[in-house]
């Protein structure tokens, strides 16, 4: 490992002179137009044919293909669903608390619980005043502390285009693309009205109806919870600046593999947190180990009982007509066979016929040599 | 030879068996079929000492296997069914359509997951799409609008990378402490592929990316249409469109017939059964990115566009699944374990047998590839003492896992998301393994 410590070590001397940093194995922490990595990370590129470990025929890559078409407007207006924090997407429509209501009672209630009260699994719309709910982010379920962050669409989410395109393109969920504009007013009204915001310092109630104008003023109560900030023309900077600094995010930076902690990393015995009671542990299906057949399920049709005497000793002849036998699975041999009753064919069988021995050749009983001609009949119907 | 036979049975079957010649030598494979018709011969082994699996004959040994035209499309031996993906209500939306298939990382080898086990997180139930009535559309800030179909977009020079997907919730449940008395839970929303496909930036560069594109969003024909913003800084670094996991189709699970993969970064992001590619200025607050896959910190401020996954590890033998309840005291066994970073390569791990106070160096073993699993290996005398087993890796973009002390500082215990921290296995004296975290 020697030589993967020197390397890391070149790393964090380079870096700091702020120089970009090309190893022999090929990893860099800069892009090939100087930026850092937006991702905190490093890339690997092409260096005499290679990327990492990965030949690679850079032909290839600076060959111009003419593949496909351009996409026609009607073909691009059919797809582009989305719906931007700008409005860029959201089409004019209207809708009623009150409509928004009944669509509701009608076509979420099942899962979502009524007044968006979420259970079962299923997402809550709503936790009561979004404004008093957003408060509640700083919340940690940790020390005794039961009451954790409200995350709902009211409390926690940054933009109100989300909801109507969420809305649009992915519910009802058995039945997504399936609501009018209108509906989706109607159901985003209702919802906003459930978590109790205000649109331009206006209640929705009953009768408020909300459209495309009045939706785009819907301000978020957490619209800056985020980070980093990812709009405007120095999103893409604010977002590499911020994975590059790793104290943001919990991952611990190594300056120095060779130093890392290997002995007395803490102090006295370790402090252990247990799984309470069982845990969670209703898998489907158990965890198993064994390495055994598969449980034959009730109920399922028990094998043919000449199956595998068939398969062992009469499927070499039968499978096919290289031994000029009837083939087992040729409708037409078996018929040509049984026109003398089946009476016969368990006869010759067992005494055997032109090439083939007395009962094949094995010293299997009559009586499984029946069930074997059944057997092979029943395959050839 | 002693398990062979008594010379009388074969006497009878080689008269039955010369007549049987005579009228049926015309036939050339008639000789070999015919030894076939042997009956096999029982013997005794209780009288002899030994292993009867050595001893006894065996009905796969004495009579025929099924033929080559039987599973054209192979199939694991039946004695594999408990290898399998798994689920759990605690992990579904409500139904089974919006949840998680835990993939069972206990039983791989290796760095591949074969594309039956490969976990499948789905938002709308797995689509099945006809290939021929799929296309997938690139527009938005572009200078010519493209239209490709599954055919056209095979034309592009492909390009095959081994990577792992990791869903950013793997290990999420337990943020506020151990959970799952399992490895599959505890771990299994990740696997690992040799994927192909096309790089993105190999169709764009022919389309006129116009200057103010910052953001492409990605979005799926399924049920869902999930939809996810990625920078254009990955877009033209590595990300692919992918049309074929471990040398064949995608299976449905995976996005069939395309999907985003966007190497190192949430599995989320990597959208299944991609058909849109639109570029934009400004990032589009998609479902998902707003909703789930943020990271709530204490502050009350929330990581929105949470990209890598970061440096990680975990040790597969022993686990809950696999323990070491079969040896002996004094036996040497081999630690195995996995490490994945999804912002480089995988530069060591360490082991500690006390739970992270002291640590020894692991051995790397096999292929060590960026973004992909790399396993690691240690050899140990077993002695009946009980131990907290605990790895923690580090990669060449210089992080090396947290403790779940240090973690919990940064990022509190509500995030779900992106939990790195050093895993721990407690090894009874009986060799039992239980779930912990050492809060040290």
């Amino acid at each position: 490992m020697f030589k993967s410590y020197r390397k890391a070590i070149l790393s964090v001397a380079l870096l700091a002179a702020g120089t970009t940093v090309l190893f022999a194995e090929g990893a860099s922490r800069t892009y090939a137009n100087g930026k850092k990595v937006i991702d905190g990370g490093v890339t690997y590129p092409v260096k005499n044919g290679m990327t990492s470990l990965y030949h690679v025929n850079e032909e290839a890559h600076k060959a111009h293909f003419k593949l496909g078409r351009p996409a026609t407007p009607d073909e691009i207006k059919a797809w582009d669903i989305d719906v931007m924090p700008d409005g860029t997407g959201l089409p004019e429509g209207h809708g009623t608390v009150e409509e928004g209501d009944e669509i509701y009672e009608e076509k979420c209630a099942a899962c979502h619980f009524d007044f968006g009260a979420g259970g079962a699994g299923y997402p809550a719309l709503q936790k009561g005043n979004a404004y008093e709910g957003q408060k509640s982010l700083t919340n940690q379920r940790v020390d005794g502390n039961d009451e954790g962050p409200i995350r709902v669409f009211g409390t926690y989410w940054p933009r109100a285009s989300t909801l109507w395109w969420y809305i649009k393109t992915g519910m009802p969920h058995p039945h997504p693309m399936s609501l009018t504009d209108n509906e989706v007013y109607a159901l985003c009204a209702y919802i906003i009205s459930l978590n109790e915001l205000k649109i331009d310092g206006e209640e929705l109630d009953e009768e408020y109806e909300l459209n495309r104008e009045k939706f785009l003023k819907l301000e978020m109560p957490n619209k800056d919870g985020f980070v980093p900030k990812i709009d405007g023309k120095n999103g893409l900077e604010n977002t590499r600046k911020f994975f590059n600094d790793f104290t943001n995010y919990g991952i611990a930076p190594l300056k120095d593999p060779k130093k890392r902690c290997m002995k007395n990393c803490f102090k006295g015995k370790p402090k252990l947190a247990r799984i309470s009671g069982s845990g969670i542990s209703d898998y489907i299906p158990p965890i198993s180990n064994k390495k055994e057949l598969p449980k034959k399920k009730e109920g399922a049709g028990a094998e043919h009982p000449g199956k595998k005497a068939y398969e062992a000793s009469c499927a070499v002849c039968h499978a096919t007509d290289a031994m000029g036998a009837p083939v087992v699975g040729n409708k037409k041999d078996w018929e040509k066979r049984l026109a003398n009753g089946i009476e016969k064919v368990y006869h010759n069988a067992i005494h055997g016929i032109n090439g083939m021995p007395p009962k094949g050749g094995t010293s299997l009983p009559d009586d499984k040599i029946k069930e074997v001609v059944d057997y092979m009949i029943s395959q050839s119907k | 030879m002693t398990k062979l036979s008594n010379a009388s049975a074969s006497e009878t079957i080689a008269s039955g068996r010369r007549d049987f010649f005579k009228k049926s030598a015309a036939f050339s494979v008639s000789a070999m079929a015919a030894a076939t018709l042997v009956d096999p011969v029982k013997v005794d082994a209780k009288e002899l000492k030994g292993d009867p699996a050595i001893l006894e004959e065996k009905p796969w040994g004495t009579t025929f296997g099924y033929p080559v035209t039987h599973n054209r499309y192979g199939q694991p031996s039946p004695y594999e069914h408990h290898v399998t993906r798994r689920n759990t209500k605690l992990l579904s939306s409500g139904n089974w359509y919006a949840s998680i298939a835990m993939c069972p990382i206990q039983d791989l080898e290796g760095i591949i997951t074969p594309n039956g086990l490969f976990f499948s997180r789905c938002h709308g139930g797995v689509a099945e799409i006809d290939p021929n009535q799929h296309r997938l559309m690139i527009h938005g800030l572009v200078e010519k609008t493209l239209v490709l179909t599954m055919d056209e977009l095979k034309r592009y020079p492909s390009v095959s990378r081994i990577h792992f997907i990791e869903c950013p919730a793997n290990g999420g449940p337990e943020w506020r402490g151990p959970q799952f008395p399992s490895i599959q839970f505890a771990k299994g929303m990740m696997s690992c592929a040799e994927w192909t496909g096309v790089y993105i930036k190999d169709i764009i560069k022919d389309l006129g990316l116009k200057p103010e594109a910052r953001w492409m969003l990605a979005e799926g024909a399924d049920n869902s249409h999930m939809g996810r913003t990625i920078p254009i800084d990955k877009v033209l670094d590595d990300a692919m469109i992918v049309w074929a996991q471990n040398g064949e189709a995608l299976r449905p699970e995976q996005g069939y017939p395309i999907r985003l993969l966007v190497p190192g970064w949430e599995g989320n992001l990597c959208v299944k059964w991609l058909c849109r590619l639109e570029f934009a200025s400004e990032p589009f607050y998609a479902k998902e990115e707003t909703a789930k896959y943020t990271a709530l910190k204490p502050s009350g401020k929330a990581i929105q566009h949470f990209y890598a996954n970061e440096v990680n590890s975990v040790i597969t033998s022993p686990c809950p699944e696999k323990p070491w309840t079969d040896l002996k005291k004094g036996d040497i066994v081999e630690i195995e374990g996995l490490a994945w970073s999804g912002m480089g390569t995988i530069e060591g791990v360490d082991i500690s047998f006390d739970g992270g106070k002291n640590w020894v160096e692991a051995k790397l073993k096999g292929l060590v590839l960026p973004k992909a699993w790399t396993r690691f290996s240690y050899v140990f005398k077993w002695e009946g003492k009980p131990l907290l087993l605990s790895s923690r890796a580090r990669d060449d973009a210089g992080h090396i896992q947290p403790t779940v002390k240090q973690e919990r500082e940064v990022m509190g215990v509500e995030s779900v998301y992106h939990r790195n921290a050093i895993h721990t296995w407690e090894v009874t004296a009986k060799g039992e393994v239980n779930n912990v975290q050492v809060l040290s």
